[in-house]
């Protein structure tokens, strides 16, 4: 396996006392598109603030392409781009100037700098708004602009801290298609850390889910869906007989039957055909396939989010 | 050997300064010529001096010196509070630069406002009166290392500082009343016995005689002193700030 980042046993306990990361370990490949998802408050912030300095560690350790990331932290550094949760962008400066000074702090030259800005501001639509203050511009973007301050110095790793969060549907699946791009296209390994399923599901080829400081599953979405998801059929009857569906978790009420199973496509058709010749009228039928919410509802007993 | 994101962090803080220039630059040179009027020609006609030097004259390297500390102190130190305030810190703790180059970023910036505050207060100065400044090169080494050591001062201010009020505090209680205190207005002289041992115990007071001599030739106190109590504020003040930088102290959690 090529890992590009590699986390052993990473611990942190904060001077208050508090105990954000319990050990972790995480390996992700060269080329992945990683998400690491979990509830406000996980450890997944902390994990991404030791990555790339901003969060003295306790214990363990951390590689980025076999260099420790304490005693290497320059060469590590140089190869990562974050894009923090926090808007956080200086504002003495124009955009321009302000991304050209970014790639100056990661060794590129003014000339190298103003070349590879223009190229950012174009690809992410920012050319109109490249002699603005930040103070000038919307919140979306605002975030276009963090985003292009990961990028400046073509780092092989983008890291992406909730970098939807707050922005309007439009514009979260134009960065979707950005990351996508920059993924497949480019082939940088991004570690996205989200709270949003449906981010995870879409973007990324490996997730670990992360609650109170612990990694408690990690693998592709399809694969955590698999083992650990249940897909739920909602059934509107016109009555009801409970000893009809003996190989399966049913429960009735107000005339919707629903029915958990590990494989809605394959058992759907069977219930339909058991129901219908028990002379049951089926007025309705809705399926609401298993996703990550379920996987991590299932493994911690609460909701990732209250969105 | 420096490298590109070590400069480009000194090119960024002064930059900042100078694009600001009604702000860091003008308001020394105003406060420095309203004092010359004040109390060199209304006033420092009517004070006389042991070595017969113009009052007017006596008071220009303590002008001078003064906003230098307060330029330099503030230059570093509002520079952090603005970065910590708006967390673009972060990109500066996230580079591939080390501490003691990052404080140096800003420690730089400061002696390069601080230097350029000083020149240009002495340049103001001499529309007032005349003088020849005695040792070009002495005085240009008090300007830049009592400029590094406010520097280095503001930077750890700056760290450990969680308001605005805070920083003002350092300004308004501690390097003011030094400054005013430190013999910008007075000959030591002048002083009755016990307030001239208290002076001496005063750090400022060495560094604005140091200044005076190198200026003016005419010094108090050893200048041998003057300049080693001045490399130790610099060195020592500037060594805490790198540390505190590189052990993330109040900046990284």
């Amino acid at each position: 396996m090529n890992s590009i980042i590699e986390i052993n046993n990473l611990k942190k306990i904060y001077s208050n006392g508090k105990h954000a990361l319990n050990g972790i370990n995480i390996n992700i490949e060269k080329g992945k598109f990683f998400g690491l998802l979990g509830p406000n408050g996980a450890g997944k912030t902390t994990t991404i603030g030791i990555l790339t300095g901003l969060v003295n560690l306790t214990s363990g350790k951390i590689k980025v392409n076999g260099l420790d990331t304490i005693k290497d932290y320059k060469q590590t550094r140089k190869m990562i781009g974050l894009s923090p949760q926090e808007i956080n962008l200086d504002v003495f400066f124009n955009i321009r100037e302000l991304l050209i000074f970014q790639g100056g702090y990661y060794g590129l030259s003014i000339k190298e700098s103003k070349k590879r800005v223009d190229k950012i501001l174009f690809d992410l639509g920012l050319e109109e708004k490249a002699y603005s203050k930040a103070r000038e511009l919307s919140g979306g973007m605002k975030r276009r602009v963090q985003i292009a301050k990961a990028l400046i110095h073509d780092p092989e790793i983008i890291i992406l801290d909730e970098p939807t969060a707050g922005v309007d549907i439009e514009l979260r699946h134009l960065l979707w298609d950005s990351l996508k791009e920059m993924n497949e296209k480019h082939d940088k390994t991004l570690l996205l850390t989200t709270h949003y399923i449906e981010e995870a599901e879409n973007l990324c080829d490996e997730v670990a889910i992360i609650d109170d400081g612990k990694i408690i599953a990690q693998g592709s979405p399809k694969d955590l869906i698999a083992n650990d998801g249940e897909s739920q059929i909602n059934i509107t009857v016109d009555n009801w007989d409970s000893s009809l569906l003996p190989n399966f978790n049913s429960s009735f009420q107000d005339n919707i039957v629903t029915i958990k199973s590990k494989n809605s496509d394959k058992d759907t058709p069977h219930i339909i055909n058991k129901i219908t010749d028990a002379n049951i009228s089926i007025t309705k039928l809705d399926i609401r396939k298993a996703n990550l919410e379920d996987v991590f509802i299932k493994l911690t007993g609460k909701k990732l989010s209250d969105d | 050997m420096i490298n590109k994101s070590f400069y480009t962090l000194v090119y960024r803080e002064v930059w900042r300064f100078l694009v600001l220039y009604k702000q860091t630059i003008m308001p020394g040179i105003i406060t420095a010529a309203l004092y010359m009027v004040i109390f060199g020609e209304a006033l420092g006609s009517r004070i006389k001096l042991e070595n017969n030097i113009d009052y007017i004259i006596f008071i220009i390297p303590g002008l001078t010196m003064m906003s230098v500390i307060g330029q330099s102190f503030a230059n570093s130190s509002s520079s952090i509070m603005q970065a910590k305030y708006l967390k673009f810190i972060d990109d500066y703790l996230i580079a591939p630069v080390s501490g003691f180059e990052l404080s140096m970023s800003f420690i730089i910036g400061a002696i390069l406002r601080g230097v350029i505050n000083g020149i240009l207060i002495i340049l103001t100065c001499a529309l007032f009166t005349s003088f020849t400044i005695e040792h070009y090169f002495l005085s240009l080494f008090f300007l830049i290392v009592v400029s590094c050591a406010f520097g280095a001062i503001g930077v750890i201010v700056g760290i450990v500082s969680k308001t605005w009020d805070s920083v003002g505090v350092w300004g308004t209680f501690v390097f003011m009343p030094l400054s005013m205190l430190g013999g910008v207005f007075w000959s030591i002289d002048m002083l009755p016995e016990s307030w001239a041992y208290i002076a001496l115990m005063n750090p400022l007071y060495w560094m604005i005689n140091g200044l005076r001599y190198s200026m003016l030739g005419i010094s108090e106190i050893s200048i041998t002193f003057s300049i080693i109590i001045s490399l130790l504020f610099a060195i020592i003040f500037t060594i805490l700030a790198s540390i505190m930088f590189s052990k993330g102290y109040k900046i990284k959690s």
